[in-house]
């Protein structure tokens, strides 16, 4: 669908600062993230990771107070959020919504079409779309029962995170944030999730997965491992800091960087 | 002129419209009694309680009087779904025989009201027929001082007619007044389909009053669907009596009218009697739509739920009023009340008021409801994955609709209204192919 090679900067955040309901919970955060790279956005919890997913999504109630972010060199706080996805932004929830009524096949359809529209291709129509989106159902191990179902609907928590994964596989998104995915997940749903995350890295591709624990990054091995807290990126590293932060904890960056 | 001398004035003109009516002179009494009561009383106004949502100002300056006989174009039934089973048309409140089935199924009888009026009726089903006499049922009062004709509909003891049967209301123009009085007998089973159209855009006033009983045992499903045109006005009175163990369901799809309001009573005199009350309406336009139920549980284990959903959308207005009452003995009662409400517009309301009255101990029951815009979270959902602004709030409004309309379950009868649906819905065309 592109032409970005490996190395081109896909998201660059410059000193954003955000605030939610009059509270600053984004203090100049700086990102860059190239495309062939995996990111990992680690830190306590309250530390505005998730703030940060939602508002690259384009979910309303945030306030920037400063700084600009930069998606394939466009303003991306300038587009709405379908706009947003359309371009190749995804975010994986961190709690998926349940919309009963409104079918999971039908959802997914029209999200692949209306991304497809963007990039003036033709539509898929529904027997082609259920070829296509069968074989990941196989990978992400989605009974075919889920095809009938409301979008979410009545899914347990981890049928839920692969449920965002398959979604994601199905749009080939040119930037994936996924919030939190490896929580609520038993050690062989979390692998599931991180062969349906490993089977989307490719040079022209970018992940951001923003979490609490290490353990998911055993599975899906970030380029670089960033620390969030206390709405700044207090320190970035490679996979060794992700290792360090499980041993020690996030205390001793925060007390590092107070220091510094 | 002051107010009362206003609201008076369609009702006195009321008593030339009441000769000629069938029945002869003890109907004609009868009638003329109810008419004194009514004008006593006056037409209900938003300051009595039970008519706090619905504004019937509208009527102030609408002909009351019984519309005169019109032929009906053939056309006037092309609006509806295909039917599968017998079907009994009213034309203005009054039994066409031309257009409606001549054949019932063995155990269905049916005679017209006028018919019926005509000859010595049994007490019971005389008084059935006569009720709606008592002082604060004014529209049932209306439909009494008007009663000409409708039916007598009978599904046998044990009997369970394998089609539905289907009452479809036509109004014309001007005043239409059906009397419908319904017995499912012990352990029979019948559905029944009900549409309320009017002809184009006449101006009418339908005040259809259906007496329902049912059997020990016997089971009902009582679809309802309002069609009418922009400038119809319906005000529909239903009462059901239930017997040990009987079952009654009703369904009600509010689509259409300029106003439309839903009087329900259901009372379950007999012991483990169960009702499942539910209902959808579309208040867009200037449409207002209300429906008020009050659910009577009156012997031990009987249990009633209600699922009801209103949409509101540019002036549109509605609401739900519904009452449950757990009488001194009703022990082991259930009793659930769900009203849900979605307003898509800053002009569009809707009150809901479900109350909960417990004389009895050791019952079981709950109420709940919810009124507000679309949910932000499952917008913004569908948004991240690409959908645009206006097919996602059109599939989302949809969805809201979806657990009413999965309730009809006569075939023929459901995609009929989520067709409807759509159409009444912003920018239904985006979202049609999701829902097939």
């Amino acid at each position: 669908m592109s032409s970005i090679a490996k190395g081109d900067l896909i998201l660059e955040i410059a000193d954003l600062a955000v605030e939610v309901q009059g509270r600053l919970i984004l203090d100049g955060v700086s990102l860059a993230v190239r495309a062939g790279e995996v990111h990992a956005i680690m830190g306590p919890n309250g530390a505005g990771k998730s703030t940060l997913s939602q508002l690259l999504a384009g979910r309303s109630g945030y306030e920037v107070k400063r700084g600009t972010v930069r998606f394939l060199g466009e303003d991306l706080l300038a587009l709405p959020a379908e706009e947003r996805a359309r371009r190749g932004l995804f975010l994986g929830f961190q709690y998926p919504v349940e919309i009963p009524g409104v079918n999971n096949v039908y959802l997914l359809k029209a999200a692949l079409n209306a991304q497809r529209r963007q990039h003036h291709l033709p539509e898929v129509d529904a027997f082609d779309f259920l070829g296509l989106v069968r074989d990941k159902m196989r990978l992400m191990q989605i009974d075919e029962s889920f095809l009938g179902r409301g979008v979410n609907e009545g899914f347990s928590g981890g049928e839920k995170k692969r449920n965002e994964i398959l979604q994601m596989m199905v749009l080939e998104p040119t930037l994936a944030i996924l919030d939190e995915t490896d929580s609520g997940l038993d050690i062989d749903a979390l692998k599931v999730v991180a062969n349906g995350v490993n089977s989307l890295r490719r040079d022209d591709r970018a992940v951001v997965l923003v979490t609490h624990y290490q353990r998911l990054l055993d599975h899906i091995v970030p380029d670089r491992v960033h620390v969030l807290a206390g709405g700044r990126i207090l320190k970035s590293g490679d996979r060794n800091l992700a290792l360090e932060l499980e041993r020690r904890g996030y205390d001793w960056v925060r007390h590092e960087a107070s220091a510094a | 002129m002051n107010a009362v001398a206003q609201s008076l004035t369609p009702l006195a003109r009321l008593a030339g419209a009441q000769t000629g009516l069938p029945g002869g002179h003890r109907w004609d009494e009868r009638r003329r009694g109810a008419l004194e009561r009514l004008i006593a009383l006056g037409l209900p106004t938003p300051r009595d309680e039970a008519w706090k949502y619905t504004n019937l100002r509208l009527l102030e300056r609408r002909e009351l009087a019984p519309a005169p006989p019109r032929p009906l174009p053939a056309s006037a039934l092309d609006a509806l779904p295909p039917r599968h089973g017998p079907t009994l048309v009213f034309v203005d409140g009054r039994f066409h025989p031309a257009l409606s089935s001549t054949a019932l199924p063995a155990g269905v009888d049916f005679t017209p009201l006028a018919t019926a009026l005509a000859t010595e009726l049994p007490p019971a089903l005389e008084a059935r027929v006569g009720a709606g006499d008592s002082v604060d049922e004014r529209i049932r009062l209306l439909n009494a001082a008007l009663l000409g004709d409708g039916g007598l509909l009978t599904v046998a003891a044990g009997r369970a007619p394998e089609q539905p049967l289907h009452l479809v209301h036509v109004a014309t123009g001007g005043g239409a007044y059906p009397r419908l009085v319904i017995s499912i007998e012990a352990g029979a089973a019948a559905r029944l389909v009900e549409y309320h159209l009017t002809l184009g855009d006449s101006d009418s006033v339908a005040v259809p009053v259906t007496d329902l009983s049912l059997g020990a045992g016997a089971r009902l499903e009582h679809y309802s669907v309002g069609l009418g045109g922009a400038r119809a006005i319906q005000l529909e009175d239903v009462t059901v009596r239930l017997e040990r163990e009987a079952d009654y369901h009703h369904l009600h799809i509010g689509l259409g009218a300029q106003l439309a309001r839903l009087d329900l009573r259901v009372r379950l005199e007999g012991h483990g009697a169960s009702t499942h009350l539910a209902g959808l309406f579309i208040a867009d336009r200037a449409r207002q739509l209300d429906i008020r139920t009050r659910v009577d549980h009156l012997a031990a284990h009987t249990s009633s739920d209600q699922v009801y959903r209103g949409v509101a959308n540019d002036r549109g207005r509605g609401s739900y009023d519904g009452m449950v009452i757990v009488h001194p003995g009703a022990i082991k009662a259930d009793s659930r009340q769900s009203s849900r409400n979605l307003l898509l517009g800053p002009q569009a309301s809707i009150d809901s008021r479900p109350q909960l009255e417990i004389k009895a101990d050791d019952v079981k029951c709950s109420h709940g409801a919810t009124t507000g815009a679309l949910d932000e979270q499952m917008l913004f959902y569908l948004l991240s994955r690409g959908l645009d602004r206006d097919t996602a709030r059109a599939l989302l409004t949809f969805a809201f609709a979806g657990d009413v309309i999965a309730k009809l379950k006569v075939p023929e009868l459901r995609p009929f209204v989520e067709d409807r649906v759509l159409g009444s819905l912003p920018t239904a065309q985006l979202i049609r192919e999701f829902i097939r």
